[in-house]
């Protein structure tokens, strides 16, 4: 193979055999789309209405507006505000989801389920401001559940969302109504955006765009709710050692792959498997069931429970392609339709679960909070059954795993820290960012995609940041990137990190008794939890009275590619963080809109986005930004 | 002296062209020597040799012919345009812009237009005759897996098309067919 799709070794190994095999992959896939459209390229193809679809000459020569009239401006702002609301709807519906189940438990509905973390419902109660005294934990749990669904249907929609006011900085809450755009419920912010981009309605781009923004914060509302709710009924994460990358998969297991996003179906897989393990054992399979993850399920089975990763969002198919993976169990979300082609090949059971996310070619096992533990079971005998099928010539183990910890979640952090300073846990940190041994936070967030090398961009830009001494976050498709090439561990803080950084991750990780140092990256959780991230610059911010835009504190998603990232990326913008992305978004056929997002933005929230796509210069441009805002607080 | 070799031609098959103009963006920036985000971000101007059109229902992308007794080439008056190398060849150095050339070319397809960078000193305008060159000027060769437009349709509706031997595969095909009815008939 003379072109490099992936930096996973892994991938580099499987990837011959799937080729020598004649298994179509994602890399293939993408060959077969060059050259992509020009126009959806530059965001100016519009197909909203029937009288198009219309696309905008971005060299002028031809057609500078659609049938109805709407210039390049217009329709790039309008397509990319609808992405957004794409994402947001998918975040939430995960959200609401969760909380439904909330509600279900404290109905003691939903068997399988149970509050497992009563310290973190009661803190949630605490922040939403919900009374408890006199209220049992199922009471909390009710409460919480409805003033959580509140921020999905609430009627007045000029109140504010409950989860966007209790959980960030005052001034950034005030800051964001003054422009209008803080969301009073997520439905409605979702309906307002497709209501605003039909044929004839909003036309002017920067008051679109501004209505991306509030739909985005709709976003991070559901994505705060759905990770703060999950733990508390799937318990917190802490700090746990385990591996990853194909080499998970192990020959002598019932091997399961749990695929997509929300924990309430892995979480009950993982509780089956092990609950049914002899059957297993009984079939054949002398190490039992190896449950293993892929994708942000993945991240949240691995945070929670120390279930191995098997691989990220790209790699996907190659799970299915090692021969030994018996089932592989999805639910929403990153989920290539192409598995079901693959496995055809296998003896792979693919098993979707959602009735909103189905596969032709794929066995559906209806999942539902009240007959989960049922589902569960079947799926895990249906894994069962598919491992005595398993074609031993057909095997491919891959060899190669790395060590990881996970489970960084804000409370695990600040656990850490208050080893160091039980008053004051904030303090060491704090103290190391103004003293400059740490010089600011960036948080790696989003997807893979395969306009670039898999994982590559990533791992390049954290070692650049690590020897400039930054302490490094990261949740979903990049923290698979991370985990797989074994730089969220403490050998790769020996081996990468700045002398001063080593030496605050190496006093915070004696302190809270590892032998060695913190990891160099620290593993948030899935594509749902870069809200965590907020909550610990929320509490900097509060601690040191300043707004978040304040903060040597940055984002990246070197491979976005979802609706989601589209989400995630703007409201890490509108909440005041210089963020980078390392893919061209669709927006460059609008002048207007490249320059609203990247510069004149910042005079609204502070934040503002910038592309990159060579690693080495996207690092030097995110210390840059951590340096402006180091010099604005004069440290 | 040996025979000269007929010209090779880009042709659009009107069944499968969807109109979607990804020849004309491929053809532009071929010319331009740049990429899209390149050509967007730095201002270029980009433009296409071909031009795709809709007629009673059809749509198609035309470009030049290269017509082996080309108009163009019998009315320019400064002698820019001749036939060299398979094509009809433009000598754009030549070229004053006078649009003779456009003005009787059957298929519409030279247009003067300017493609250089600012806004000069205001003497010339510095638009110059702009016609298909298979890719020629562009890669030093003509050859299907150069031509930008063929290589960008996304359902292969465009083809570079070498008459000698478009005719040898034809009636080859016929002979085929002759033959298969020819035998039928001895059985």
């Amino acid at each position: 193979m003379n072109k490099e799709f992936s930096a996973d070794q892994a991938v580099k190994q499987m990837l011959p055999l799937a080729k020598k095999a004649g298994l179509e992959t994602v890399w293939d896939r993408f060959e077969k789309q060059q050259p992509q459209c020009g126009f959806g390229t530059l965001g100016i193809c519009c197909r909203i209405c029937w009288q198009g679809p219309c696309r905008i000459d971005p060299f002028g020569d031809g057609p500078i507006k659609g049938v109805c009239g709407a210039d390049a401006d217009t329709i790039v702002a309008r397509n990319l505000i609808r992405g957004i609301a794409g994402g947001t709807a998918a975040h939430s519906d995960h959200g609401k989801h969760i909380a439904l189940t909330l509600l279900e438990i404290s109905e003691k509905k939903a068997e399988g389920y149970q509050i497992k973390d009563e310290v973190k419902l009661r803190s949630v109660a605490d922040k939403l401001g919900l009374p408890q005294e006199g209220r049992d934990l199922y009471e909390v749990a009710g409460a919480v559940a409805e003033a959580t669904l509140e921020d999905f249907f609430r009627k007045d929609e000029s109140i504010h969302c409950s989860w966007f006011d209790k959980t960030l900085p005052k001034e950034r809450v005030e800051k964001l109504e003054k422009l209008g755009v803080v969301p009073g419920n997520i439905n409605g912010s979702i309906a307002e955006i497709m209501a605003r981009t039909h044929i004839g309605t909003d036309a002017d781009p920067v008051n679109l765009l501004l209505g991306g923004i509030k739909c985005a914060l709709a976003d991070y509302v559901g994505m705060a709710l759905a990770t703060d709710l999950s733990d508390a009924i799937f318990g917190t994460p802490a700090p746990v050692k385990t591996r990853a990358n194909l080499g998970v998969i192990k020959e002598s297991a019932v091997n399961i792959a749990v695929h997509g996003h929300n924990p309430l179906l892995s979480e009950l897989v993982c509780d089956l498997a092990a609950e049914l393990n002899e059957e297993a054992i009984k079939a054949g399979a002398k190490d039992g069931i190896n449950v293993v993850g892929v994708c942000c399920t993945g991240n949240e089975v691995m945070m929670r429970r120390g279930i191995p990763l098997a691989t990220n969002f790209l790699s996907q198919e190659l799970a299915i392609v090692t021969g030994a993976l018996d089932a592989m169990v999805v639910d929403v979300q990153c989920i290539m339709p192409s598995l079901a082609t693959v496995k055809e090949c296998f003896h792979t059971e693919l098993i979707t679960t959602m009735p909103t996310c189905k596969i032709s070619g794929a066995t559906h096992v209806e999942f539902s909070t009240e007959t989960a533990k049922e589902s569960a079971g079947k799926i895990v005998k249906l894994a069962i059954e598919a491992y005595k099928r398993r074609n031993p010539a057909k095997v491919n183990l891959s060899d190669i795993t790395e060590t990881a910890y996970a489970g960084f979640s804000t409370e695990a952090i600040i656990a850490a820290l208050s080893t160091v300073d039980q008053e004051d846990p904030l303090k060491p940190l704090l103290d190391n960012i103004v003293n400059g041994n740490i010089r600011g936070v960036v948080l790696f967030a989003g997807c893979n995609n395969p306009n670039v090398v898999q994982d590559h961009a990533f791992t390049a830009i954290a070692r650049e940041l690590a020897e400039n001494n930054v302490l490094m976050l990261a949740t979903g498709c990049g923290a698979g990137a991370f985990a797989k090439a074994g730089l969220m561990t403490p050998e790769a803080t020996e081996a990468y990190a700045g002398d001063t950084l080593k030496a605050v991750l190496t006093a915070i990780g004696k302190a809270a008794g590892l032998s060695g140092p913190l990891p160099l990256i620290l593993h948030m959780g899935s594509c749902v939890d870069n809200t965590r991230a907020v909550a610990v610059a929320t509490a900097l911010a509060n601690k040191i009275g300043v707004d978040l835009d304040k903060l040597p504190v940055a984002a990246s998603a070197p491979e976005c590619m979802s609706e989601k990232a589209m989400a995630i990326g703007t409201w890490a913008v509108s909440l005041g963080l210089p963020t980078h992305l390392g893919i061209v978004p669709q927006i460059l056929g609008s002048e207007l809109v490249t320059k609203v997002l990247t510069e004149g933005v910042k005079d609204l929230t502070g934040g503002y986005f910038f592309v990159e796509t060579e690693p080495k210069a996207a690092a030097a441009k995110l210390l840059e930004a951590i340096e402006t805002r180091r010099a604005g607080l004069g440290i | 002296m040996s025979e000269q070799k007929e010209n090779y031609f880009i042709y659009a098959d009107p069944q499968k062209c969807l109109g979607c103009k990804s020849c004309e963006l491929a053809c532009g920036l071929a010319h331009s020597k740049t990429d899209l985000i390149t050509a967007v971000l730095e201002d270029y101007r980009i433009r296409p040799r071909n031009r795709v059109v809709q007629a009673d229902g059809v749509k198609v992308t035309l470009q030049c012919r290269q017509c082996e007794d080309a108009p163009c080439a019998q009315v320019c008056p400064s002698g820019a345009i001749g036939q060299r190398d398979g094509m009809v060849f433009l000598n754009r150095d030549l070229c004053i812009g006078c649009k003779s050339c456009a003005m009787v070319c059957p298929y519409g397809a030279i247009r003067v237009r300017s493609e250089a960078q600012g806004k000069g000193d205001g003497r010339v305008k510095r638009a110059k005759a702009l016609k298909c060159d298979l890719c020629a000027e562009v890669n030093g060769v003509i050859d299907s897996e150069t031509c930008a437009c063929v290589k960008a349709c996304p359902t292969k509706a465009i083809a570079l098309v070498d008459y000698e031997e478009l005719i040898q595969r034809s009636m080859e095909a016929r002979a085929k067919e002759i033959a298969a009815v020819a035998s039928g008939r001895e059985k």
